[in-house]
């Protein structure tokens, strides 16, 4: 279970906190959403989440199966299961996706003790679940993202959570920029890595993605904290009225 | 204007190694006249300094401290063994290798004969001596100035080299290796000039290397220069590389000429020298000409790593491009200088050069100058600069994947200089420069 306590952060170098007490608990086997107008901190959550550099937690706590994560780096986190699947992919220029991937699933294999994959086995594995989210490996010759639509940056964000079989997968505006048919294609991915073995937290603004992946539970972030937890009606609510009412509380 | 001014030790000691050396050879009278020219030539200016435009960021008459004697040739020896050893990686592509110990061609090392199906092969000495007329006048003193020591005392030192012409529309089925293998255990000045004719139509990729034979003294001076003339249709690769291991002084210039529709794609891989300078001059002298070249340099301690390139676009609707990258760790510095001049009636020319440095350490420096002198008024040219340090956004990314700081960083280095290597089409060839920049990488990052 993802369990965030009271989690008050602000940028290193300002004062300004951008979450301000926030708690959430995702259990194992549930999706949560996190809606929110621009600017609640969504977005950080999700890097604080991941262990990006430049934030400092003030106070409370993120709890990962039981064990504080604060005080571990990024690539410990994604070793314990933690993925971020981020609102821009980094484009890579230089490392083909096959390397990349590679190295990063053989990074995390050392790490949790498990035996590095050979080229043959990698390339079934990689071919296997390319094909069920419309990439072509061809594609994963290319440099990293370089080059790619904004839906096939974000295909490749789902392939490698797909491959990296993350236990906590944290999905940060992944249906931004994507016509239907790649909401759809990413949507099933997400969808297919649903499991009890695994929690995921959706962050979104629109309730859009949520029509293609139903929640168990949705939460309205807004001023740093969350403002009202309820069911997937919520977002369906929230696309009615709109977030003014969480942006005057919260102010 | 004329100032005297004092000679430096290193100048003082040129001069002297010219006498005796000119006094050693038994050549044609018309290159011993050559050599004494040129030697004029260099007495006339001396060392470059920084206050000659092209040579502000590289003083050699402030770094050159010293001149080491040329090497004695008849002590030069080495095995197959030695060779491969210090080809490293590079020893696993197949090529005709022609092998020079010492600034002087090895038979016995080289495969010189298969290669007489494509071309006709003769060493420079051979040509010295009074065979191979054809190739005399490229070895003439032309519009030396007080920037043209380097090539100066190229030609009046110059002890050896390849010199060949592949026939038109000959294809030479792998790539021409040139081996420059320091043997003496003595720190000596090796000179060497290539001419690379390639005929009409013909493909030839040619590979030269520069290395220190184990044992041998790691802090020589090299003056090498080649001579790559591209006839109409003509494709050539050409891919200079110092692998790591030798820390002396490298001044190299590579002068190409480029036909009607001829293509030139062009890598040079610099790791290791306490001093390097690597001058390319590149003329489009017949239409529809292509320029692809590219610069991987990566530097550590105190090298200084100097690429001063020259493009001139003669001939109308040539496309050039250029990318030189450079990674630079400890106090390290690198210099750009890129010149994309184009000419009156060059119209149509289509000019990119892009200069990049990947800085490692605060301590280290990238001075980059790029150029454009446009005569011509209907053309597409363009350059930029960039120098930046490992972007920690990437190094995140990576991270957040479950790969380590540490080999998050290598790859993000890695990734930086494979845009350059990756431009050389062969893979044997580009995976082999690929491991020798791993090996860099693998010291300085971990």
């Amino acid at each position: 279970m993802l369990e965030v306590k009271n989690l008050h952060v602000k940028l290193a170098e300002e004062d300004k906190l951008i979450l301000n007490g926030l708690s959430l608990s995702v259990p194992k086997g549930e999706v949560h959403a996190m809606m929110g107008p621009n600017g609640s901190g969504k977005s950080t959550l999700a890097y604080v989440l991941a262990g990006r550099n430049g934030y400092e937690v003030t106070e409370g706590d993120i709890l990962w199966e039981g064990e504080s994560i604060l005080g571990l780096e990024p690539d410990e986190r994604a070793a314990r299961g933690v993925f971020l699947a981020f609102q821009y992919p980094m484009e890579i220029p230089g490392v083909s996706g096959l390397v990349f991937l590679r190295t990063a699933m053989n990074a995390l294999r050392k790490k949790r003790g498990e035996k590095e994959l050979n080229t043959a086995e990698f390339m079934r594995l990689v071919r296997e679940r390319a094909e069920r989210l419309g990439i072509d490996v061809e594609m994963l010759k290319r440099p990293v993202n370089v080059g790619f639509s904004g839906g096939e940056k974000k295909r490749a964000e789902v392939l490698q959570m797909t491959l990296l079989e993350p236990s906590l997968c944290v999905l940060d505006e992944t249906d931004s920029g994507l016509d239907i048919d790649a909401v759809r294609i990413v949507a099933d991915g997400v969808n297919a890595l649903r499991s009890k073995e695994r929690a995921m937290l959706l962050i979104t603004h629109y309730q859009r993605l949520l029509n293609y992946i139903v929640p168990d539970r949705v939460h309205v972030l807004a001023g740093g904290r969350i403002q009202k937890s309820g069911d997937k009606e919520l977002a369906i609510e929230l696309e009615k009225s709109g977030y003014a009412e969480f942006q005057s509380k919260a102010a | 204007m004329n100032v005297a001014v004092q000679k430096t030790k290193a100048e003082r000691a040129i001069g002297e190694h010219f006498a005796t050396v000119n006094g050693r050879l038994a050549e044609a009278s018309w290159a011993k006249s050559l050599r004494s020219d040129a030697f004029a030539h260099f007495q006339a200016f001396g060392l470059p300094h920084r206050r000659i435009e092209q040579w502000k960021y590289t003083d050699l008459r402030e770094r050159l401290k010293e001149a080491y004697p040329p090497p004695l040739r008849a002590f030069a020896a080495a095995s197959q063994v030695d060779i491969e050893r210090a080809l490293g990686p590079l020893a696993a592509i197949k090529a005709y290798r022609l092998v020079f110990l010492d600034g002087s061609f090895s038979a016995a090392l080289s495969d010189a004969e298969p290669l007489a199906q494509w071309a006709e092969f003769v060493t420079l000495a051979a040509v010295l001596r009074g065979e191979g007329a054809g190739v005399r006048e490229r070895l003439a003193v032309r519009g030396f100035n007080a920037a043209g020591a380097v090539r100066a005392l190229n030609l009046a030192f110059m002890s050896d080299g390849a010199v060949f012409t592949v026939r038109p529309e000959a294809r030479v089925d792998r790539p021409v290796m040139l081996v420059f293998a320091r043997v003496a255990d003595t720190p000596t000045a090796i000179t060497t000039r290539n001419i690379v004719r390639v005929g009409g139509g013909a493909a030839l990729s040619l590979i030269e290397v520069h290395v220190a034979l184990p044992g041998a003294s790691p802090g020589g001076q090299e003056n090498a220069a080649t001579d790559l003339l591209l006839q109409r249709g003509a494709n050539v690769r050409h891919v200079k590389c110092l692998p790591a291991g030798a820390d002396g002084v490298h001044l190299s210039n590579t002068d190409a000429e480029l036909g009607e529709s001829a293509s030139l794609r062009s890598l040079q891989m610099t790791l290791s020298g306490a001093l390097v300078r690597n001058e390319l001059a590149i003329s489009f002298k017949g239409k529809g000409a292509k320029l692809d070249a590219s610069g991987a340099m990566l530097a550590a301690g105190s090298q200084h790593l100097d690429t001063t390139l020259f493009v001139d676009h003669e001939a109308p609707a040539g496309v050039s491009r250029e990318l030189y990258k450079s990674v630079l760790s400890g106090r390290a510095r690198a210099v750009f200088q890129g010149k994309i001049i184009v000419h009156p009636g060059a119209q149509k020319t289509d000019g990119k050069q892009m200069a990049q440095g990947l800085m490692l350490s605060p301590e280290a420096e990238f001075d980059s100058k790029p150029e454009l002198e446009i005569y011509a008024d209907d053309v597409a040219c363009g350059h930029g600069s960039t120098c930046a340090e490992i972007d920690p956004d990437l190094v995140f990314y990576c991270r957040s994947r479950g790969i380590p700081e540490n080999e998050a960083r290598a790859l993000l280095v890695r990734s930086f200089i494979a845009e350059a290597v990756e431009k050389v089409e062969e893979e044997p060839v580009r995976e082999a420069l690929m491991t020798l920049a791993e090996g860099w990488l693998q010291q300085r990052t971990s």
